[in-house]
């Protein structure tokens, strides 16, 4: 009786899990906002919800760029730097030329940048076909290292007025007897940006190639792909969004570092992987990252509530990362398992 | 009668097929090896040479000479231990974490007993740099546990261990740097034989046991196998969990040798020293003739790799070139090194298809 209920139960769990287990982590998140809702009666105001998408705006747009990166079978460290390198460069840019070139101008010439130097990473993995982690780390030390010895090293608090409007900016502002609580304006562009990219990923065949080419590349080319452009394309968008999210951090920080976000990089990553993004290539989706990332935000805020101190943090992303992808691997040993054990089977 | 002779001439032919592919394979794997060390040994004479030639005054100090020597240990230590994990397929991004975990370990517990009795605490410096390098092997091991048993990608184990360990270390020492290392060691450091800093001649020692690991005993063929094609080594009845675990464990230890070494040129242990120390370490193994996705490295490549990129380093200080600079020259490189690889394998094999694809490993 039971062997004819499985296949519906195996239905059912299955659709909730989702396919990259998005279910798990929506679950993982639901039982942590309780717990800590029982643990600390401030943490659950609207004035948490709003710093906490507040925080998590500049990850995620640098988890999308990673995102398409790792579902193609790569690797990216180098967003960070170029996130920087466009940031600084279009603020110092205004600055020299004493101009302002707007909001719109601004994103536009930071993406221009982002755009050229994920170039520079795909067409050496491309066209050379190296170990993209290896030349990403190459990379990145030729970015940071043009950056700071050419372009400028110093801290410019004067940002263009644009930006600086921009930065104190609220969609939505509630007032309540003891607390405010703000919504930031730019918050909506990130949304967009997820729902681009997913719509980019599913329905479009430039999406479906960068799945096709993180499964197997070889098959890929052989089902028609053009592989080396994809990979090319594919990293000068990972170059415009994490220019992107260069510009969204330079604004919500109001000033422009260019030591900023060095080694944020493995942050962003492990939050990717913990969204169920396969590092083998492949696998991975929009939803289940912005999960992901939400899940680091909020143990990294949660654990200031809680009173533990913030040094703590760090450890803990890494435990969250090792328990997390530990389960997928031990899962897909099991499920290798279970194919060999049926292939016997039926032979 | 005609039969067992076309038998005997079969087997014959088959033994001398074997025999022929074992050589072939043999002279293959040595043309490997000689290239990185060949190229490397250019590099590094061309390197010096250059140096030597724009700044005679400053770059062929004896003083300059010595720092060259003092500051490779620390790196080139890192760089074997890199070294090892990437010939098994795999990479070690904790393996700083690790050196200071074991740098800041020491520090506190021998200051903790200098602090009581520094008569004690000197008597028990053995053992308590002895602590050090097992927290380290045991940092070690649990990545061999994570990436051989549970069977996590090593690049995911080794940045979550990194994590735990730099966060447990921040924690620890409250994000400050800690005075106090073991004056035996700072006295170590000053030592030097016949002209030679003790910690080069140290650095030396350890590169030549890890070749000696590497090309003499049973494990280091498991693990070149195991690098080179893990498939085939399980089929060869090779437990990649247990040259795994070892592998990481060696890493791990060798992690720890780094951290007494830190201690030991700079009397001071911080969670974040040498933070800057991965990319760099990852050069030194790449450029050193180690293929990033595994079977083939030489200690001997490493070595001269890290005395070039020191020589560099120094090179650009003479020069007054700022470390930003030298960031630049570091990732140009290694990038370079890789596709210049990359175009001579790629010419040396005639183009069977024109869609080969190199597998993209992380």
């Amino acid at each position: 009786m039971s062997d004819l209920l499985a296949p519906i139960r195996d239905i059912r769990l299955s659709t909730l899990r989702g396919a990259n287990n998005e279910g798990v982590l929506a679950l993982v998140l639901l039982v942590l906002i309780i717990a800590m809702a029982l643990i600390s009666p401030s943490f659950f105001t609207v004035g948490t919800l709003f710093s906490i998408l507040r925080g998590a705006i500049v990850p995620t747009v640098f988890a999308l760029g990673v995102l398409i990166v790792i579902i193609s079978g790569g690797i990216d460290v180098s967003f960070a730097a170029i996130a920087i390198f466009a940031g600084y460069s279009t603020v110092r840019l205004a600055e020299a030329g004493g101009f302002d070139p707007g909001l719109i101008g601004i994103f536009v010439i930071a993406c221009g940048m982002g755009a050229l130097l994920g170039l520079v990473n795909g067409a050496v993995i491309a066209r050379f076909r190296l170990s993209t982690l290896i030349v990403t780390l190459g990379t990145q030390g030729i970015f940071r290292g043009i950056l700071v010895a050419y372009i400028g090293s110093r801290y410019i608090a004067d940002l263009p007025a644009s930006m600086s409007a921009a930065s104190t900016a609220n969609i939505i502002s509630i007032r309540t007897e003891n607390t405010d609580a703000f919504l930031h304006v730019l918050v909506v562009p990130v949304v967009a940006l997820c729902v681009l990219v997913a719509w980019l990923l599913r329905g479009t065949i430039f999406g479906r190639g960068i799945y096709a080419v993180g499964g197997d590349a070889e098959a890929a080319r052989r089902a028609g792909f053009a592989v080396t452009r994809i990979q090319i394309t594919l990293y000068v968008l990972a170059g415009v969004l994490a220019a992107f999210a260069g510009v969204l951090h330079v604004i919500l920080g109001r000033n422009a570092n260019p030591q900023a976000l060095v080694g944020t990089e493995l942050d962003i990553i492990a939050a990717v992987v913990l969204g169920g993004a396969s590092i083998f290539g492949g696998r991975g989706s929009v939803l289940g990252t912005v999960l992901g990332v939400l899940l680091v935000q909020l143990i990294n805020n949660s654990l200031i509530l809680v009173g533990v101190p913030t040094a703590w943090q760090r450890t803990a992303v890494g435990v969250l990362l090792i328990v997390g992808v530990g389960i997928q691997a031990l899962s897909a040993k099991r499920q290798s398992k279970r194919v060999f054990v049926n292939e016997e089977a039926g032979a | 009668m005609s039969l067992d002779q076309k038998n005997a001439e079969a087997a014959t032919l088959g033994r001398l097929n074997a025999q022929l592919d074992q050589s072939l394979g043999s002279f293959l794997a040595t043309i490997r090896r000689e290239r990185g060390i060949t190229r490397m040994l250019v590099l590094l004479l061309l390197s010096f040479g250059l140096f030597a030639l724009l700044k005679p005054a400053v770059f062929l100090n004896p003083l300059n000479l010595e720092n060259i020597a003092i500051a490779s240990p620390e790196i080139g230590i890192l760089a074997v231990a890199m070294m090892l994990a990437m010939v098994t397929g795999g990479i070690d991004l904790s393996i700083v974490a690790i050196a200071n975990f074991a740098a800041v370990t020491i520090t506190t517990v021998y200051s903790g007993i200098a602090a009581q009795d520094p008569g004690q605490a000197a008597a028990l410096m053995p053992l308590i740099v002895l602590l050090g390098l097992v927290t380290a092997a045991v940092a070690g091991l649990f990545n061999g546990f994570l990436i051989g048993v549970v069977g996590i990608t090593p690049i995911l184990a080794t940045l979550g261990t990194m994590q735990i360990l730099n966060g447990i270390a921040v924690v620890w020492t409250n994000g400050q740097t800690l005075y106090g290392a073991p004056e035996a060691l700072t006295a170590f450091a000053k030592t030097t034989v016949v002209g030679i800093p003790a910690l080069f001649l140290f650095f030396l020692l350890i590169a030549v046991a890890i070749a000696i690991l590497m090309n003499r005993t049973s494990l280091g063929l498991k693990l070149q196998l195991q690098g080179a094609n893990a498939l085939a080594a399980k089929y060869s009845g090779i437990s990649s969990r247990r040259v795994l675990m070892s592998t990481y464990l060696v890493s791990g230890l060798l992690g720890g040798l780094a951290g007494v070494v830190f201690i030991a040129r700079n009397p001071t242990a911080s969670a974040d020293y040498g933070s800057s120390y991965v990319l760099l370490v990852i050069v030194i193994a790449v450029l050193g003739g180690t293929n990033p996705s595994g079977g083939f490295a030489t200690v001997a490549g490493v070595v001269m790799a890290t005395l070039t990129l020191q020589i560099v380093s120094s090179g650009f200080n003479a020069l007054r070139l700022s470390p930003y600079e030298y960031s630049i020259a570091q990732g140009v490189i290694l990038i370079a090194v890789m596709v210049f690889d990359q175009l001579r394998f790629r010419r040396s094999k005639p183009p069977k298809s024109r869609a080969d694809t190199a597998p993209v490993t992380p």
